[in-house]
C-alpha cells in the first residue's frame, strides 16, 4: 500500500478514506493529499490501491460518487460519505481503538 | 441493501462497460492534472511536473486493472473471456468439436429421455391444488355402495371422490372408435380444485340418481376433435350410442388421475344408468370398478388417517355386505379395513411393471454416458498435448496454472453444455419412440412429457458434472507442463499422460463390457420369451370383436345373430376357418372361479381356482391348439345335455393327480360361491397361456358357448390364407351386411402376443442399442488411444527397424501391450457383471443372471473388436520409415 515511507496496516485504508470524507465530499487526488499531510507524511497512498478501495468502498454503498466541477472547472469525480459510511466510521474507529489499546497493553507488559 | 449495491454495482459496470471505462479514465486523468498542478505550483515546470505526476501513478493500466479487478464483475468478465477464447478454440477444430457434442448429445439425450419418462411415471405430482393432500382412500377398488358409504361416513377428508376408467365407443356402428373415458363422482373436480378451460365441470348436483347425460371433454379431446371452440359447449356426444350434452373442458394438462393413460371425456357415476338399464352398477355389492381419492383435512397425519379409517371401516363394509354371499364370506367381507396410502403422484399400472425396467435403464445409459466421458477425455488428453507447448509458454509469460486450468475447465464445460442442448432434442425424439414402444393394442400410453424444472435441472447438472469429469485429468496434466520440458520433443510427461489413457482405455472396455452383458442377457431372454411354447398358433389369425349390446340387438337374438356373422365370416375368401368364443389368449377379459374335483386326491380351498374360457367347437382347430386325448365339442353339447368341459394338461395335473380326467367331473363355484352341477371332463388339450407369456400356464377349463348361455361370447377368431390386413375391409362389410350399427374391433392376435412381451421387448432393444453403442465408443477409444502411443513410440520403433527388427516383432511388441490390457479390462467387467446382473433377476425369463454362456460370449465379442482395432492402430507401427522416424528427432 504505502510506499514512500510507513506502510499501512492492512484493511486501514478504507478506515483513512472514510474519515477523510467525514468532514467534507473531496476527489482522489484530494483524498490521497489529505491523508499524506494529516499523517505528517508517514503514509503515501499510491493510486494503485487508492482506486480499487474507492471502488469497493462505493460497492458497499458507504461512499458515493458526485460529478462536480472543480476549482479550475473541470468535471471531477467527488466522494461523499453516507449515512451507512458516517456509521461504519464510527463501529471501525471504536474497533480500531480497542485493538490500539489491547496491543498498547500487551507491549507494555513485556 | 448491500448486496444489491454490490450486485448493481457490478451490473451497471457489465453493461455499461464503456461508459464505466471512461468515468475511469476521466477520473484517473483528473487525479494526474490535480497532481501535476500542485507540482507546478511548488516551482516545477509544467513538462517536468507532468512526467514526475506520471511517475507517481505508476503504469496507468495497472491501476485501472486492480479497479475492474476489485468487483465480482472481474471475474464473470474473466470467465466469459474464457468462453470466447474457448469458443475461438473449438470453432478452430470443427472435427473434434462436432464428434465431442455428437458424443456428448447422444449420452446426455439418451439420460435425458430415460430420466423423463422416470419423471412422468414415477416423480411427477398431478397437475391439481396441493396434490400432497391427496390421499387413496383404499388400496383395493371399490363397489359403488361401498363408496357411497365411505364418502358419507367420512370425517377425515375435506371432499372425497370416486372414479373409473373406460373405454367408450364414439362411433354410432361400423369400426369402433374408442375414446377414453373416465367416471367420476361429483366432487371429483371441485376436490381436485380444477377450474374450467370453458364452460363449466360437473359439480355434485350433476351426479344424483336419474341424472341427466353430461359430459366434460378433456383439453386435448377437445383440441382434437372440436378445433376448441367454443361451439363444443352445449353440442352432443355419442358415448356407445348414447347423447351426451358437452358442458365444459377441463384445463389444459389434465390428464385424469391414471398417469400413463389419458382421458377424453368425463361423465358423471350417475350416468352409468344410461348404459346399464334397471340393473345398474351403482347398486351392485360386487363390481369392484371405483377407485376413492380424498383430500385430508388440515392437521390429520397419515397415522391418524389410518386409525380413523380402520375404526370406521366396520361400519362402512358392515352396511353394504353382498347378501347373497355365504355367511363365511360375508363374515370375512365385514372384517375389511380401509387402507389409505398417498396419491400425491397419482394411480398407474404401469409403475410396477416398469419401475425396475426403467431403474436398470437409467443405469444403463448412466453407463453409457460414463464411457463416452471416457473417450471425450482421452480426446482432450491428445488436444492437450498438442497444445502443451502453447500452454507451458503461457505459463512462462506469467499466467496462473489455475488460470490456465480454468480455461479448459470452461472448454470442457462449454462442450458439455452444447452437448446437452442438442441432448435435450435427442431426448424429445428419444421419449416419442419410448412412448411408441410402451403402447399396445390395448392401451395407448400417455405421459406427460412437458419440460419441467426436474427434467431441465438433470440435465444441466449432468451436463456440468460430466464436464468436469472428462475435462478435470485433462486439465490438470495438460498444465503442469514445464517451458523447458515441454519445448523437448519426446518426454516423461507424455508417458505419464499415456499410461493414465491406457487405464481409461481399460476401464471403457470393462464398463462396456458391463453393458454387453446385460445386453445379451435380455435379449436372451426376450429369445426365450417370443420363442416359448405358447400352446397356440397366433400367426394369421385376426381377432373380430363384435358388440351386438351397444347395437341394441335384444338378447334373445343374440345366439342367432353371432351364428349369422359366424356364417357370414367363414363365407369370406381367405377365411381358413373361424371360431367364437368369450376371449382369446393373452387378451384383456379373464373368468376364474373355484373348482372342486371328484378325483381322490384332489386339493380344496380357494387357491383351486381354475380360468375358464367359453369356446364353440371349431376354437381349437383355429387356434392350432391339439386335443391330446378324449374329444372335442360337438353340435350334440347343448343347454340340455350333459355338462361338459374341456381342460388343459395343467388343470389335468393339478385337479386329477393321479387319474384318468376324461370321464370325471368337477363343480365349480358359481354366483354366491355357491356349487354348480358336476361338469364332466370330455377331453383334454395341450398347455395354452392364459394370461401372459411369462405365467406358469394356468390351469384352464374351456366350456361350450352352447351349455352356457349368460356368457357374452362376442369375440370371433378367423385364421386366414391373406395376410391379415389385407381382410379388414371385407370383415367390415360382412358384418355390417348382418347388421350395420353392430361396432366392431379388428386386431392380430400376433399383436396381442407381441403386447405381452411389451416390456422385454423395451428392455431389450433398448439394452442392445445401448451395448452395441458403448462397444462402438469402447473400440473408438481403443484405437484412438493405440493409434497415439504408436505414433508416440515411432522413433524408438524406427531405430529398432533400423536395428534389424522385424515388422512382425514390432507388431508383437504393440499387440502384447493391447492384449494385456484386454484382459485387465474383460476380467474386471466379468468382475462387474457377476456383481450387478443380479439386479436384472425378476426381469430375465429362463436364463440365471450370472450366465456363463453371455459372459463368454460378451467377453469374446469384446475380445475380438477391440483386438481388430488394435490390429489396424498397431499395423501403422509397422510402417514407420526408419529414416523419416530419426530425422524428426
Amino acid at each position: 500500500m504505502g510506499e514512500k515511507s510507513g506502510s499501512l496496516v492492512q484493511g486501514t485504508l478504507d478506515m483513512l478514506i472514510l474519515k477523510t470524507l467525514a468532514l467534507e465530499a473531496m476527489h482522489g487526488y484530494g483524498i490521497a493529499q489529505r491523508i499524506e499531510q494529516i499523517s505528517q507524511g508517514v503514509f503515501c497512498v499510491n493510486p494503485g490501491s487508492l482506486f480499487p478501495a474507492f471502488r469497493r468502498l462505493e460497492r458497499e454503498g458507504w461512499i458515493k460518487p458526485v460529478w462536480k466541477p472543480t476549482e479550475n472547472n473541470r468535471r471531477a469525480k467527488y466522494y461523499a460519505l453516507t449515512a451507512r459510511g458516517r456509521k461504519q466510521l464510527h463501529s471501525e474507529t471504536e474497533e480500531w481503538g480497542r485493538q490500539i489499546a489491547a496491543i498498547d497493553r500487551i507491549l507494555e507488559a513485556s | 441493501m448491500a448486496i444489491w449495491n454490490k450486485s448493481s454495482g457490478g451490473l451497471r459496470a457489465l453493461l455499461h462497460k464503456r461508459e464505466a471505462e471512461h468515468d475511469m479514465d476521466e477520473e484517473l486523468r483528473a487525479f494526474l492534472d490535480a497532481s501535476a498542478e500542485r507540482k507546478m505550483r511548488a516551482g516545477m515546470p509544467e513538462a517536468e511536473a507532468r512526467r514526475a505526476a506520471r511517475v507517481e501513478m505508476g503504469s496507468m493500466e495497472s491501476v485501472k486493472d486492480e479497479v475492474r479487478g476489485a468487483g465480482w464483475e472481474a471475474a464473470v468478465e474473466a470467465v466469459w473471456a474464457d468462453f470466447r477464447y474457448s469458443i475461438r478454440g473449438l470453432a478452430k477444430s470443427p472435427v473434434f468439436t462436432i464428434v465431442v457434442v455428437l458424443t456428448l448429445a447422444l449420452g446426455i439425450g439418451a439420460n435425458t429421455a430415460i430420466f423423463s419418462l422416470i419423471d412422468s411415471l414415477l416423480l411427477k405430482t398431478l397437475p391439481v391444488e396441493k396434490p400432497e393432500e391427496l390421499v387413496q382412500v383404499t388400496e383395493f377398488p371399490l363397489t359403488n355402495p361401498l363408496w357411497e358409504q365411505v364418502r358419507d361416513r367420512q370425517d377425515v377428508f375435506s371432499g372425497a371422490f370416486a372414479w373409473s376408467s373406460e373405454k367408450l365407443n364414439l362411433a354410432k356402428g361400423g369400426v369402433v372408435q374408442n375414446a377414453d373415458g373416465l367416471w367420476v363422482s361429483g366432487d371429483f373436480f371441485h376436490t381436485l380444485g380444477l377450474q374450467p378451460a370453458a364452460g363449466r365441470l360437473l359439480s355434485a348436483d350433476d351426479d344424483r340418481r336419474g341424472c341427466a347425460a353430461l359430459a366434460v371433454l378433456s383439453y386435448g379431446f377437445w383440441q382434437s376433435h372440436y378445433g376448441g371452440t367454443a361451439a363444443a359447449i352445449g353440442s352432443t356426444i355419442s358415448l356407445e350410442g348414447h347423447p351426451f350434452e358437452v358442458v365444459g373442458v377441463t384445463p389444459a394438462g389434465f390428464y385424469g388421475m391414471t398417469v400413463g393413460r389419458k382421458f377424453d371425456v368425463a361423465i358423471p357415476l350417475c350416468a352409468t344408468q344410461v348404459f346399464d338399464g334397471p340393473n345398474f352398477r351403482l347398486e351392485q355389492r360386487h363390481l369392484w370398478w371405483l377407485h376413492a381419492i380424498g383430500r385430508v383435512k388440515l392437521g390429520i397425519g397419515m397415522a391418524r388417517l389410518k386409525s380413523r379409517l380402520a375404526a370406521l371401516s366396520p361400519s362402512i363394509y358392515g352396511a353394504v355386505v353382498p347378501q347373497d354371499w355365504d355367511p363365511a364370506s360375508q363374515d370375512k367381507f365385514r372384517k375389511r379395513v380401509l387402507r389409505p396410502a398417498p396419491a400425491a403422484t397419482g394411480l398407474s399400472d404401469l409403475r410396477e411393471d416398469y419401475e425396475q425396467p426403467l431403474h436398470i435403464l437409467m443405469a444403463v445409459v448412466g453407463l453409457v454416458l460414463l464411457i463416452a466421458c471416457a473417450n471425450i477425455a482421452s480426446l482432450l488428453m491428445a488436444r492437450a498435448a498438442a497444445r502443451g507447448k502453447e500452454m507451458a509458454m503461457r505459463q512462462a509469460l506469467g499466467a496462473s496454472r489455475l488460470r490456465l486450468m480454468r480455461q479448459l475447465i470452461v472448454e470442457s464445460i462449454l462442450l458439455s453444455l452444447s452437448g446437452a442442448v442438442f441432448g435435450l432434442l435427442f431426448a424429445r425424439w428419444g421419449n416419442t419412440i419410448l412412448l411408441h414402444f410402451l403402447s399396445t393394442v390395448g392401451g395407448t400410453v400417455f405421459l406427460d412429457f412437458s419440460l419441467d424444472r426436474r427434467v431441465l435441472a438433470f440435465t444441466a447438472a449432468i451436463a456440468v458434472l460430466t464436464g468436469l469429469l472428462f475435462g478435470a485429468a485433462p486439465a490438470f496434466r495438460g498444465t503442469r507442463e514445464s517451458l523447458t520440458i515441454a519445448m523437448k520433443e519426446a518426454n516423461a510427461s507424455d508417458r505419464r499422460r499415456s499410461r493414465l489413457r491406457l487405464w481409461i482405455v481399460a476401464s471403457q472396455v470393462a464398463l462396456s463390457l458391463v453393458l454387453l452383458v446385460t445386453a445379451g442377457l435380455l435379449l436372451r431372454s426376450f429369445r426365450n420369451l417370443a420363442s416359448a411354447d405358447i400352446g397356440f398358433d397366433a400367426n394369421q389369425v385376426l381377432v373380430v370383436n363384435a358388440n351386438l349390446f351397444a347395437a341394441r340387438i335384444p338378447e334373445s337374438d343374440h345366439t342367432a345373430t353371432y351364428d349369422r356373422i359366424g356364417a357370414e365370416l367363414r363365407a369370406l375368401p381367405g377365411v381358413v376357418s373361424a371360431a367364437r368364443s368369450m376371449t382369446t389368449p393373452l387378451g384383456d377379459s379373464q373368468w376364474n372361479t373355484v373348482i372342486h374335483s371328484d378325483a381322490p386326491h384332489a386339493l380344496v380351498g380357494d387357491d383351486n381356482t381354475a380360468y375358464f374360457n367359453f369356446v364353440d367347437p371349431d376354437y381349437f382347430a383355429t387356434l392350432r391348439t391339439p386335443l391330446l386325448a378324449g374329444r372335442n365339442f360337438t353340435a350334440a353339447d347343448s343347454a340340455n345335455s350333459q355338462p361338459v368341459a374341456v381342460i388343459n394338461q395343467s388343470l389335468a395335473r393339478k385337479f386329477f393327480p393321479d387319474v384318468n380326467p376324461i370321464g370325471r367331473t368337477f363343480r365349480p363355484e358359481g354366483g354366491a360361491r355357491k356349487l354348480d352341477p358336476p361338469v364332466e371332463v370330455v377331453g383334454i388339450t395341450k398347455d395354452a397361456k392364459y394370461e401372459s407369456v411369462r405365467e406358469e400356464t394356468y390351469p384352464t377349463v374351456f366350456r361350450p358357448i352352447a351349455q352356457v348361455a349368460e356368457i357374452r361370447a362376442d369375440s370371433f377368431e378367423l385364421r386366414t390364407a391373406l395376410p391379415p390386413a389385407t381382410m379388414r375391409k371385407s370383415i367390415q362389410s360382412a358384418i355390417a351386411s348382418v347388421n350395420a350399427a353392430i361396432p366392431i374391433e379388428i386386431h392380430s392376435l400376433a399383436a396381442q402376443v407381441d403386447d405381452s412381451m411389451t416390456r422385454e421387448r423395451l428392455l431389450a432393444a433398448l439394452s442392445a442399442f445401448f451395448g452395441g453403442l458403448a462397444l462402438l465408443l469402447a473400440t473408438v477409444g481403443l484405437y484412438g488411444t493405440l493409434s497415439y502411443l504408436v505414433a508416440q513410440r515411432r522413433i524408438e520403433f524406427g531405430i529398432r527397424l533400423a536395428l534389424g527388427a522385424t515388422s512382425r516383432s514390432i507388431l508383437g511388441l504393440v499387440i502384447r501391450d493391447v492384449t494385456m490390457l484386454l484382459l485387465g479390462g474383460i476380467a474386471a467387467g466379468i468382475g462387474l457383471s457377476l456383481a450387478t446382473t443380479r439386479l436384472l433377476g425378476a426381469m430375465l425369463f429362463g436364463i440365471q443372471a450370472r450366465d456363463p454362456v453371455t459372459m463368454a460370449m460378451g467377453g469374446a465379442l469384446m475380445a475380438v473388436v477391440s483386438l481388430a482395432a488394435g490390429l489396424v492402430a498397431a499395423r501403422r507401427a509397422t510402417k514407420v520409415d526408419p529414416m523419416v522416424a530419426l530425422r524428426q528427432e
